[in-house]
């Protein structure tokens, strides 16, 4: 009789529980995927590097992972009060019957663990199948193949998501017989009946509380933009707290002065159902702006690492070519200040038996020398560095502190030929400047323009061109720009460092070569020799190295943001819906004095939406200004295009948060049929 | 005489083939414009289910209800909704106003339902305040109104949009008889100053006694009719008891 009861409560509530079905099965079908990434990645194939960045991936991600659990912990529970406030009539029956408290709680704690084990499996099902999806993205994003595509069901992820879910659950059923425990039977029974106090605000605490939060925004705006997200310092924190404290007071004063405007122009006001819907949305605003702004915030946070986490990761990809213009480079570094002693790295190469010409199809020797000038010793003044553009400033600073290094014109001809790019020209008394980095292009350029000229043993040069030549000398390095000398320009500079750089023969990859020196130098390796090379970087490696960081910083940033995107959703869609009931008189008031199904439909969704929709606004005008600053951190990476993952942001979006609208929407609708056909 | 509202023949049944309870049988009777009239009966006597057929919120199973000339009974729900809040006006016993709007608003939102322009809500809203002697209570929310003033708020609401029909479901049930006579007195004033129609239901002799004409409801059928007259109000509530204790039973709500 009493499973009975269960099931058949759990049938009946079925609609009340969508959302916290919806949500417990989005979470775990989360969870598996992510946490299943191990497991998929036994159909790729796989090189050491790349199988290194994967699990630190995984490592990443089941961190993470404990952290969603705690969110979708308290989400769970948020989700269960609303479902025992929604059933207090039914609760307060079964007690008035005689029904023990310890029974009530048994009954609701089987009734949530059906639906929990149906959201569970439902969740592990779409998990199991989306994350096939996600292996052949990451194979994409990794650029390699799979070798053959089979069914992969990860029994580790599935054991973990079994394990946080029972805990979570195993806490929400505490939680649940101490509510049930603290209920009055007196309560239970009116509940229905029971006014909710109204808080209504005077006039000038709105409007004062709304010019306050206006500031408090447009302050931490200006204050992220002047700080750039380039340091922690107190622009930083203040625009943090300014920002959060006036999302607060946006959401405290929002409703009183919309209301107030609204009520001052009576044409919109006494338009249909208007007046209705602003009062509704008034009295629920003012007692529910804490968890508004919190979700307002956790939005935030959604659209941002979603757009720059993913803009990162494009940012990152589209920069390789700029980071690989030869197959492998070896450097050779000055200890301290001294200079290198100039010694053929071929040479010592071919004594330890690795022969060059063997493996390359081209190779050249690079020596860097340090010309002992920074660029703030050249002849600018501080106005105009002020004067160049305001966000160039941070880069300025890096850029005044640096030393400028030389190469050698030949030596220069030599990495472009090895490039396929043309050959520089310089007369005597001339430079260049090459350089990769996109930022710092202009204000090179606007140096070069300015007249720059640089001094060097006494010789004054002048630039050739007028601008940058965008050449990378170096495999992985985009840290500098470089000046190109002459031959005999650079005579008796020290060399702080001596790169070779080489491209294969054909056949020959990382594989061959980078085990050869491996062998040769590596530590255990037998007969020590001391290494012809500081560092060795190829273009392998970059592109492994940097297919993880994008597969990382977009998958980190998908998975906590889809999170919090769900929990923000879900936490609205209770709120509305646990309303709903309290609604359901209104609207049959309503509905009796003759508003037509029409007039009442919509103004339930203007209700829904509005609640919404504005923390959505707030938060997108947030993100646009977080997201511009970001993205000039981010540029200097290299440039990237927005529209891609904002376009991917707007479709998560669409499908996550617009479909907790509808449900709670058609929830809600329900509901008030349902009270209808009660009367 | 206009006639407002006449029933024919109205019938509601509930339940099955095997067990039919018939909750209205039979009843005919009709409004002129201008009359107040209350109907009685002891609970489960069928006046409720009556007003609800009236109402529109019901639907009868056989008969027909003519309010101003249309056949209600006929009417299709989205037409039933329009005519809803085109031609009656309601009073509940539960006040039945909105604890979000003040009484200004809960009053102008039956004229915003009829799309009535905003330049008019606010000539409207304050004339019918003053009449129902409510001027001061606008800008209060219900629950900082008493259970008299928040009826006169609801009666100011209906009449508000100018109805054919004021339809009163037990108005005086949840008020003190000092509210009581309030209340009725307004309705009295409703009637006679404003020529509004009103119809209430109620199992009180001394609110029916403010009425012209009195129906009396037993198990679906009616029963007995009094009509007023030039009777005073008092001599009125006597005929009322008599009727009363005619229809036997439910004495309890004689007194």
């Amino acid at each position: 009789m009493f499973y009975k009861l269960a099931l058949k409560n759990a049938r009946k509530s079925m609609k009340d529980y969508t959302i916290f079905f919806l949500t417990v099965a989005f979470g775990v079908c989360l969870f598996y995927m992510f946490n299943s990434l191990d497991a998929q990645t036994a159909m790729m194939q796989l090189n050491k590097s790349k199988y290194s960045m994967m699990q630190q991936l995984t490592k990443i991600i089941s961190y993470i992972s404990v952290f969603v659990a705690v969110i979708l912990g308290f989400l769970i529970i948020y989700a269960n009060r609303f479902l025992i406030k929604r059933r207090k009539k039914e609760l307060g029956l079964y007690m008035t019957l005689g029904m023990e408290r310890g029974k009530i709680s048994r009954l609701l704690n089987l009734e949530m663990f059906l639906i929990a084990l149906l959201a569970l499996a439902a969740g592990l099902v779409a998990g199991v199948f989306l994350s096939q999806g996600l292996s052949v993205l990451t194979a994409k994003m990794f650029q390699t193949n799979l070798t053959s595509f089979r069914f992969v069901f990860s029994a580790g992820a599935c054991r973990k998501t079994l394990l946080y879910f029972g805990i979570m659950f195993l806490i929400v059923l505490i939680f649940n017989a101490a509510s049930v425990s603290r209920l009055k039977l007196i309560d239970l029974l009116t509940a229905g009946k029971k006014n909710e106090t109204l808080k209504i605000r005077k006039l000038w605490i709105s409007v004062v509380g709304f010019i306050a939060a206006v500031v408090c925004l447009v302050t931490a705006y200006v204050l992220i933009i002047q700080n750039g997200m380039m340091s922690l310092d107190w622009k930083f924190k203040s625009s943090i707290i300014l920002g959060i404290a006036g999302t607060f007071l946006f959401f405290f004063s929002l409703s009183g002065f919309l209301l107030r405007s609204v009520q001052s122009n009576k044409r919109v006001y006494y338009k249909g159902l208007n007046m209705f819907i602003l009062r509704q949305f008034n009295s629920k605003i003012n007692t529910t702006f804490v968890s508004i702004s919190i979700i307002c915030l956790m939005l935030l946070i959604t659209i941002s690492t979603l757009s720059s986490g993913i803009g990162t990761a494009s940012a990152i990809a589209q920069n390789i070519n700029g980071l690989t213009p030869y197959d492998v480079s070896l450097s050779r570094y000055a200890k301290d200040t001294g200079s290198l002693q100039n010694t053929d790295m071929a040479e010592k190469l071919k004594s330890d038996g690795v022969n060059l010409s063997k493996y390359a199809s081209d190779y050249v020797e690079t020596n860097y020398y340090t010309l002992g000038v920074k660029f703030a010793n050249l002849p600018f003044t501080e106005k105009e560095i002020a004067d160049i553009n305001q966000n160039d400033k941070m880069l300025i600073k890096d850029f005044k502190n640096s030393h400028i290094n030389a190469i050698t014109l030949s030596n220069c001809n030599h990495l472009a030929k090895m490039q396929g790019k043309k050959e520089l020209v310089l007369k005597g008394n001339q430079f260049a400047i090459v350089g990769t980095i996109a930022k710092m292009e202009a204000p090179m350029n606007r140096f070069l323009q300015n007249g720059l000229t640089l001094s060097i043993n006494w010789k004054k040069f002048q630039p050739v061109e007028k601008q940058v030549i965008s050449m990378g000398l170096v495999v992985g390095d985009s840290s500098t720009d470089y000046a190109v000398l002459p031959d005999d320009a650079v005579k008796g500079c020290p060399v702080v460092t001596q790169v070779l750089c080489m491209n294969y023969k054909h056949g020959v990859t990382d594989s061959t070569f980078i085990k050869l020196l491996d062998s040769i130098y590596s530590k255990d390796a037998k007969g020590k020799t001391t290494p012809a090379y500081d560092s060795q970087v190829t273009k392998q490696q970059i592109i492994d190295e940097s297919a993880g960081i994008s597969i990382t910083s977009s998958y980190v940033a998908i998975y906590v943001s889809l999170v919090f995107l769900i929990a923000g959703a879900a936490i609205l869609a209770l709120q509305q819906l646990s309303e709903s009931s309290d609604n359901a008189e209104r609207y049959s008031l309503l509905r009796k004095l003759g508003t037509d199904e029409k007039m009442l439909s919509h103004a339930l969704f203007t209700q829904i939406g509005l609640y919404f929709l504005l923390p959505l606004l707030l938060a997108i005008v947030h993100s646009i200004v977080g997201i511009s600053v970001v993205n000039h951190a981010i540029a200097y990476v290299g440039h990237y295009d927005i529209t891609q993952s904002s376009v991917l942001t707007v479709l998560i979006f669409a499908v996550v948060y617009g479909g907790y609208f509808l449900a709670t929407y058609f929830g809600s609708k329900g509901i008030l049929r349902q009270k209808a056909e009660n009367t | 005489m206009q006639k407002i509202l006449s029933v024919e023949h109205l019938e509601k049944y509930y339940g099955n083939k095997g067990n039919v309870t018939k909750a209205v049988d039979d009843v005919s009777f009709s409004l002129d414009k201008g009359e107040f009239i209350a109907i009685m009966g002891a609970s489960g006597s069928g006046k409720t289910t009556l007003l609800n057929c009236i109402s529109t919120i019901d639907t009868a199973t056989a008969g027909h209800i003519l309010i101003n000339g249309q056949d209600i009974t006929s009417l299709n729900s989205k037409k039933l909704a329009r005519f809803r809040r085109d031609e009656l006006g309601f009073i509940f016993q539960d006040f039945s106003l909105l604890d979000t709007l003040t009484a200004f608003e809960n009053i102008a939102l039956a004229l915003s339902i009829n799309n009535t322009p905003a330049g008019e809500i606010d000539d409207k809203v304050k004339g019918v305040a003053h009449q129902l002697m409510i001027d001061d209570i606008l800008e209060k929310y219900p629950y900082q109104m008493s259970g008299g003033q928040k009826q006169r708020v609801a009666a100011a609401r209906a009449i508000v949009t100018n109805p054919s029909l004021i339809l009163a479901d037990e108005p005086t049930g949840a008020l003190d008889s000092k509210s009581a006579r309030m209340l009725l007195e307004s309705f009295e004033f409703l009637n006679k100053n404003l020529s509004a129609t009103i119809l209430m239901v109620t199992h009180d002799s001394f609110t029916a006694s403010y009425c012209q004409r009195v129906l009396f409801l037993k198990d679906g059928k009616i029963f007995n009719e009094i009509d007023r007259g030039s009777d005073s109000r008092k001599q009125l509530f006597g005929r009322i008891i008599e009727v009363l204790s005619l229809l036997g039973g439910d004495n309890a709500n004689v007194l």
